[in-house]
């Protein structure tokens, strides 16, 4: 069976661009969220194997909803999709239990790479 | 060998090797403990001694040869700090300090009695350990024949926490966000055990400032092998490695750096300051010739200066935690001296200052720490009666604002008590009668005051009156401003502001009675038109209502002209911001915005006090510099 995943951005352009990535390398993308929100609610329905998240979102941004997703599901893994310059930010992530990032603009075999490592 | 030019050397690197150890003193009295600050502590002296002897300072390195067996002594738990260890150690320090300073190279005596100490504590403990060593071995050979003996690093396992063992991690050079993945290396090294000692400090990392290559302490007993695989794992980390770092450096792999006579700094600072002028000069020049390859050209020039200019600045900025260092002991000796307890804090070491403005800044410091301590904090037993806890707390802090670092010495002591001092200001007649309420501004007019003291005693810290009068004199010749923020019974702040650096700012000019005069940048909030309609009278002072706020100001034509101004319906006026306070200047004209090289100035008497300096102009004329604080 496929691994699935949760891709969360508030930028269509984005989450499209990721889920194409992922899809293409095999993973099933089973869910968006545009929000912080959103991704709490979702992870907590659908479970999947991996989710990539945005740090700037509205309604709970994502370093938010990382600390919320992990304070139920400690195991969940998570990998941060950032900005150049944010890494204060990103270093926050980890510290609320992300497992790792990939910084954008994405090259889609880092992406996989960090996915590959996030799944090891 | 000539050892002489090594000497000015020596001396340097061995005043900043005390300062670390009595940092590392510190920590370790706090923490006895942790290991960490004895190994510091222990290099540190060792480094002390190797210089010393090479440079044929026997005295010198007799000492730290003594402190170095005791520390080593302490290392490997042959003895455990106490208070008189502790206080030895100080003492020690404080000799070596005066030793290396007055060591030249003539056979200076060692401080035998000192050595003599030393020696007893190191043989004390080695005493303990023999006894205790040999006891049960005479002990095993009768009742314990049977067993084997225990290897020594199993001993260490079974009696110690799990040990502590270095790791070094170097994060591969193309990764993004190295810092990032430092922080993903830790964070995965914690699953082990618990990660201390980071060296560069996360904050650091977090804005990616090194080389990569990071060092941690984890108290971990899993296989190197396992560790590695799972920091490896992490992605991008090009090695991890279970050493110590490098000895003499920053762990986080050390810039590379080299040793500059300041005076060096200083000539090549006042030469870029030079061609800043000539600089700004050409480009007058050359926008009245119109030739576009000349315009080109002053254009490029005018780029490399500008650049050129700010490396120079770079290249002089300090962390101001050099000057801070020494502070946690003063504190320490003051809450002992004054029987107080005190707790004290810093922040902002990092945030960088002019090496020529860091140097002036120690001593003000030093006043207002003292101050506090004396003055501000209370004794114990007069907080606990007045709810707080019996320890004091003096918290020097450092911030970026704007064009200015704020350094702010803060104590939650007493306050000062605004009724006394207007009673004191009132009989000195620094305040007129009729002034009845004492604002900040006003306080801090009083308290700096040569001689203004209300300590009732004088305990020999301070109360003689030196302290704020000395401070606002060293504060406003670097151009700066000392503000005060206090409230009774809860503590009081006071603030030095001052400029980044000397020598060059971004002025912004302005025309009053024919002359040309600069305002510094770091103090103009904004510029405003001046509107006759705009004007109140508050107290019989004409002031400017601008968004609703009523500033008070001032016609800079009247300060400088003899003549009555004549004035205009509108005119521009640029307001003052120091601290928060405002006043609204009014000028002629505004002549934009030039990079102004401060000349040194000696001020003739009775030069008006608003007048902080001078400077040539772009187009080679001179100008006065006005000092805003004067003019609020």
């Amino acid at each position: 069976m496929n691994q699935t995943v949760l891709v969360c951005d508030d930028a269509i352009f984005m989450r499209t661009m990721i889920s194409d990535i992922l899809s293409q390398a095999g993973f099933e993308v089973v869910g968006e969220a545009e929000s912080g929100l959103q991704a709490v609610e979702k992870y907590r329905s659908l479970k999947p194997d991996l989710v990539t998240m945005d740090i700037v979102m509205p309604d709970m941004g994502g370093i938010e909803a990382v600390r919320e997703i992990c304070k139920n599901h400690p195991e969940a893994k998570i990998l941060m999709c950032s900005t150049m310059g944010q890494q204060a930010l990103v270093v926050e992530a980890i510290q609320a239990g992300a497992k790792d990032f990939v910084v954008k603009p994405f090259q889609p075999s880092r992406v996989l790479e960090a996915v590959q490592r996030v799944l090891a | 060998m000539d050892l002489s030019k090594y000497a000015a050397l020596f001396l340097a690197e061995s005043r900043e090797h005390l300062n670390a150890c009595n940092g590392s003193l510190l920590e370790w009295e706090r923490a006895p403990t942790s290991l960490e600050p004895v190994d510091r502590l222990f290099r540190a002296i060792h480094t002390i001694k190797g210089m010393a002897a090479t440079m044929g300072y026997a005295g010198v390195a007799q000492l730290a040869h003594a402190a170095e067996n005791l520390l080593d002594a302490i290392r490997h738990n042959r003895v455990s700090a106490d208070p008189a260890i502790f206080q030895l150690l100080f003492r020690v320090v404080d000799t070596l300090g005066g030793a290396v300073e007055a060591a030249d190279g003539t056979e200076q005596a060692a401080d035998a009695d000192l050595i003599v100490e030393l020696d007893a504590a190191a043989l004390a403990s080695q005493g303990t350990r023999t006894r205790a060593e040999a006891n049960p071995e005479s002990d095993d050979s009768q009742a314990l024949p049977t067993s084997p003996p225990i290897p020594e690093s199993k001993l260490r396992r079974a009696t110690d926490a799990p040990r502590s063992r270095p790791v070094q991690v170097v994060i591969s050079r193309g990764a993004a966000m190295r810092g990032a993945r430092a922080a993903l290396v830790l964070r995965r090294a914690e699953a082990f055990g618990a990660v201390s000692g980071v060296q560069p400090p996360l904050a650091q990392l977090e804005r990616d400032e090194f080389d990569g290559r990071f060092f941690f302490r984890l108290q971990s007993e899993r296989p190197e092998q396992e560790i590695e695989a799972t920091l490896m794992a992490v992605g991008e980390v090009q090695s991890v490695q279970f050493k110590e770092p490098a000895l003499g450096g920053d762990a986080g792999g050390p810039r590379r750096q080299i040793r500059v006579d300041l005076r060096r700094l200083d000539a090549l600072m006042k030469q870029v300051g030079e061609l800043v002028v000539a600089k700004n000069r050409l480009a007058a020049l050359t926008a009245e010739a119109d030739d576009a390859a000349l315009i080109e050209l002053s254009g490029r020039i005018s780029r490399l200066v500008s650049s050129m200019q700010a490396e120079v600045l770079a290249s002089r900025m300090t962390p101001v935690g050099e000057v801070f260092e020494r502070f946690p002991r003063l504190a320490r000796d003051l809450s002992r001296e004054l029987g107080k307890q005190i707790r004290f804090d810093m922040e902002g070491e990092e945030i960088e200052l002019d090496r020529s403005i860091l140097d002036e800044i120690g001593d003000p410091l030093l006043h207002l720490i003292r101050n506090a301590a004396d003055h501000g904090i209370e004794p114990p037993d007069q907080r606990v009666a007045a709810g707080k806890s019996s320890e004091g707390r003096i918290l020097l802090s450092a911030a970026r604002e704007r064009n200015t670092v704020a350094l702010r010495v803060t104590d939650d002591g007493r306050g000062i008590d605004r009724a006394r001092i207007l009673a004191k200001a009132h009989r000195e007649g620094v305040a007129a009668d009729e002034v009845d309420t004492l604002t900040d501004d006003l306080l801090v007019r009083v308290l700096a005051r040569p001689g203004f003291s209300t300590a009732g005693t004088i305990s020999g810290v301070s109360g003689r009156g030196v302290g704020v009068d000395v401070a606002m004199t060293r504060v406003r010749a670097l151009g700066g401003t000392l503000e005060v923020r206090t409230e009774l019974g809860r503590g009081s702040t006071f603030l030095i502001r001052v400029p980044l650096t000397l020598a060059i700012v971004r002025a912004l000019l302005a025309e009053a009675g024919g002359e040309r005069y600069a305002v510094p940048l770091a103090y103009v909030a904004e510029t405003v038109e001046f509107d006759r309609r705009a004007v109140t009278s508050v107290r019989g002072r004409e002031t400017l209502v601008v968004r609703d706020q009523v500033i008070p100001t001032v016609h800079l034509q009247d300060l400088v002209s003899t003549r009555k101004a004549s004035r205009s319906a509108r005119q521009p006026t640029v307001i003052l911001e120091v601290g928060d306070r405002r006043t609204a200047l009014v000028v002629d004209a505004l002549l934009g915005q030039q990079d102004i090289v401060v000349e040194p100035f000696d001020a003739p008497r009775g030069l008006p006090p608003f007048i902080g300096g001078a400077t040539i102009l772009a187009d080679g004329k001179p100008a006065l510099i006005l000092d805003a604080a004067a003019l609020l």
